[in-house]
């Protein structure tokens, strides 16, 4: 072939090589199909049978296509002595000496040795200005010739588009890489607003701490993680949640807030990254080669810590960054917050369980009503008492709960009026029954501004004690039945063997004194003596045992035992007396004859209960000690007080006596020694 | 560590897989070697039951986008189902959404995959 035709061979042929390689810039996408497409060209227009394209990123190097060689290793490191050198060939290229000089096939250095294998002929560094994007290596052409100019600029041509390309490719990686750190973002924000929501409404501690860890771990791109959480009264943390951890060796582990990493934690409430030997006890515990602690702050205090390991990329586990301590610290802020709310939750709920369970277990009944009158509430003891289910008292008005009782209504209308309390006792509750006897009271219900907020009303049902009361109040003082009420465990009805004073009185010579007077003003005479005389009994608490004829029996020390029995039971003698004095003074200006009773009274043992047929039961007292005290009586004259040797040890110097003479008693051997109180 | 979990069956033209755990680093490079084999094998078509995997990390969602990139070479497909709220949240941020389907239910996807 002449010369003239040879050479337009070879410029059709190139020209051809540089139009596909067009095509292939233009369709190719992605740089691994870029360079495969490129080097394919390369290798065919210059008739080499090996060949590479690297791409080269600071340091590492790519082997991004390669045809004819290994292609272990696929990463490579240039050096920045080898880029400087390489940057003298800017826009050129290398042969086979030049290569060796700068990256030396006798030595182990990654680059060089691929080079090696490709046996390296021609190289063209990919140079964008000053910016080192990639290399181009061939091998020996085919027919072992060397070459020559003309392959040397067409190389040249066809690697400055390869360069444009790369160069562009990497600006399309860069806008892909901002465009998914730009996603990452969104996805934190994300993250943090959910979260912020969830915390709002989430309100059990568990499930809160385990959607703040989830979201921590999975946004952090941590491998796992747990949350801790304090205790009262010790410094070991619990923990709280975990996600991803080995249970059994979290829970063999102990993390104490007194000891590091934990301590700094607590100490500068800021979050930490626990890396290294110092902390390789911490971190054998958890198995993290590194991880990050945030404390959790809520009200100033911290609550616990939320623990991160390993952070992971695609290349293994990476440090944590600045950027993850961030995130991390607007998580826990936020995970602070909500636990302190989940935490007072729980508190008011346990405030509240602990109030239902006081009320519950109260016996008055509670009932609380709103501004409107409607029933809010009502404790167990109101809903026994009214004999309606919860849900037929709530949400009533009071005024059809209790359209009965009239007094009541008006009661809780003055004190929402007024706001003030009021109050009545022993008052029949007719919307439950009449024979429900209670006491109630009303007040107003405030809030701590004191806004009114509604009323309250309690009500005591004392149908039980005022039964008691009718029962006894024939016998006893009031202040006598109070205490029997107050404490039941006083009240023992039983029969049983107890200490008591017992006092007899009687009218001297009333028999024949009645004898001149009408049956009409035989009762009223003793109405009137009785009535003086019962008063003083009780108000010195004694326990009006029988009437009988003119003759009172009174018991001091039953039903209730005091240590001044037989005191009171003297002072009530001697009260009787001056009473009896000044009723006589009175009976004298009506030209009434005299009434003169003589008191006994002695101390001992007695058997004390109901006693008497099931038709007729009496409370009363029986025994020797009862009947010395009935003859001490016969003994004493009138207006006189005679008392035995028991009751003189027991008043002591109260009052001043005089010994009498022994007196001999049935059924007893030796005399009994008497004295009179000198009134 | 919990174990991330992948079961494979087949289901005509369409390779189902079934997580379970957390898909992170670890999870994600399970699935897609599952992906490789089978690709390697002339399938290119996923389905990712994703039921029992309720957290997702972003590298996990990086090896997904790769598998999708690699299946477009081949025309393939890369499908979920079951996915909890939160997943399909990151799913759609982190832009896999757009190269890929989520189905409600397993047999929706099937059905819509197979023909």
């Amino acid at each position: 072939m002449a010369p003239k035709d040879q050479f337009k061979d070879k410029v059709s042929f190139y020209l051809n090589s540089l139009d596909e390689l067009g095509e292939v810039l233009i369709n190719q996408e992605g740089s691994s199909g870029l360079t495969k497409g490129v080097l394919r060209i390369i290798l065919g227009t210059m008739m080499a049978s090996k060949g590479s394209v690297l791409g080269v990123k600071r340091t590492r190097c790519k082997i991004l296509s390669s045809h004819g060689v290994s292609l272990s290793p696929s990463t490579l490191r240039v050096n920045a002595e080898q880029k400087k050198a390489l940057a003298d060939f800017k826009n050129s290229n290398l042969n086979q000496s030049q290569i060796k000089k700068i990256f030396d096939p006798k030595s182990s250095d990654s680059v060089a040795v691929h080079f090696s294998d490709l046996s390296a002929s021609i190289l063209v560094p990919l140079f964008h200005k000053d910016n080192l994007l990639g290399i181009v290596a061939l091998g020996k052409k085919f027919d072992g010739s060397s070459y020559r100019s003309l392959d040397k600029k067409i190389l040249e041509i066809i690697c400055n588009h390869l360069t444009d390309s790369l160069y562009n490719q990497e600006l399309i990686e860069n806008i892909k890489d901002k465009r998914m750190e730009l996603r990452l973002k969104v996805l934190e924000l994300q993250t943090l607003f959910d979260i912020s929501l969830s915390l709002n409404s989430v309100l059990d501690i568990e499930e809160l701490s385990s959607e703040v860890l989830i979201r921590s771990v999975s946004t952090l791109n941590a491998s796992s993680g747990f949350i801790l959480k304090t205790q009262k009264n010790s410094p070991i943390l619990s923990v709280l949640s975990s996600f991803n951890v080995d249970e059994d060796q979290l829970k063999s582990a102990i993390f104490s807030k007194s000891s590091l990493p934990f301590k700094s934690v607590w100490k500068d409430k800021k979050s930490i990254i626990v890396s290294g030997d110092k902390s390789r006890s911490f971190l054998n515990k958890t198995n993290y080669k590194e991880c990050i602690i945030s404390p959790i702050v809520g009200n100033r205090n911290i609550s616990g810590c939320i623990v991160l390991g390993d952070k992971e990329s695609r290349e293994g586990v990476v440090p944590f960054e600045n950027n993850d301590i961030n995130i991390l610290e607007a998580l826990s802020s936020q995970a602070g917050i909500a636990m302190d709310n989940a935490q007072l939750f729980e508190d008011i709920n346990a405030a509240k369980r602990f109030n239902e369970s006081i009320m519950g277990s109260i016996a008055t009944s509670v009932i609380t009503m709103n501004l409107l009158g409607e029933i809010d509430s009502v404790n167990k003891a109101g809903v026994e008492l009214l004999g309606k289910k919860p849900n037929e008292i709530i949400g009533e008005h009071y005024s059809y709960l209790f359209s009965k009782d009239k007094g009541l209504c008006a009661a809780i209308e003055s004190a929402e009026l007024e706001l003030e309390s009021f109050s009545e006792l022993g008052v029949p509750l007719l919307s439950k029954s009449r024979n429900t006897i209670v006491n109630f009271s009303v007040a107003p219900l405030t809030d701590q501004k004191g806004d009114h907020l509604g009323a309250v009303v309690a009500i005591e049902d004392i149908t039980e004690q005022s039964k008691i009361k009718n029962t006894f109040k024939r016998y006893v003082s009031k202040s006598v039945v109070d205490q029997l009420l107050d404490d039941d465990q006083k009240l023992n009805l039983g029969g049983e063997e107890r200490d008591v004073t017992v006092l007899f009185s009687d009218i001297r010579g009333f028999t024949a004194m009645s004898e001149k007077m009408t049956p009409k003003e035989v009762v009223r005479t003793l109405n009137s003596y009785f009535s003086e005389m019962i008063d003083i009994i009780f108000k010195y608490d004694g326990t009006l045992d029988k009437i009988v004829g003119d003759e009172l029996m009174v018991v001091f020390g039953a039903p209730i035992s005091r240590d001044d029995d037989a005191e009171r039971a003297v002072k009530t003698a001697v009260g009787m007396v001056e009473a009896l004095r000044k009723f006589n003074e009175k009976r004298e200006k009506q030209n009434k004859v005299p009434i003169n009773a003589g008191i006994g009274i002695n101390k001992g043992k007695v058997i004390s209960g109901n006693i008497g047929s099931k038709d007729q039961m009496d409370y009363t007292v029986i025994g020797d000690t009862v009947n010395l005290g009935a003859r001490l009586c016969s003994f004493a004259g009138p207006l006189k007080i005679i008392i035995s040797q028991s009751v003189k040890d027991e008043i002591g110097d109260l009052y001043k006596t005089r010994k009498l003479d022994a007196i001999k008693v049935k059924g007893k051997r030796k005399p009994v020694e008497i004295f009179k109180v000198l009134t | 560590m919990s174990d991330f979990q992948v079961t494979v069956k087949e289901a005509g033209d369409v390779v189902v897989l079934t997580t379970d755990g957390y898909l992170n680093n670890i999870g994600g490079e399970k699935i897609s070697e599952v992906c490789d084999s089978h690709m390697e094998s002339g399938k290119n078509t996923f389905l990712i039951n994703l039921e029992k995997t309720s957290v997702v990390n972003s590298i996990g969602v990086s090896i997904l986008i790769e598998i999708i990139e690699k299946l477009q070479e081949s025309n393939g497909k890369l499908a979920y189902c079951n996915l909890a709220p939160i997943v399909e949240k990151t799913f759609n941020i982190m832009g896999l959404t757009k190269y890929s389907t989520i189905y409600s239910t397993e047999e929706e996807g099937l059905s819509d995959l197979s023909s």
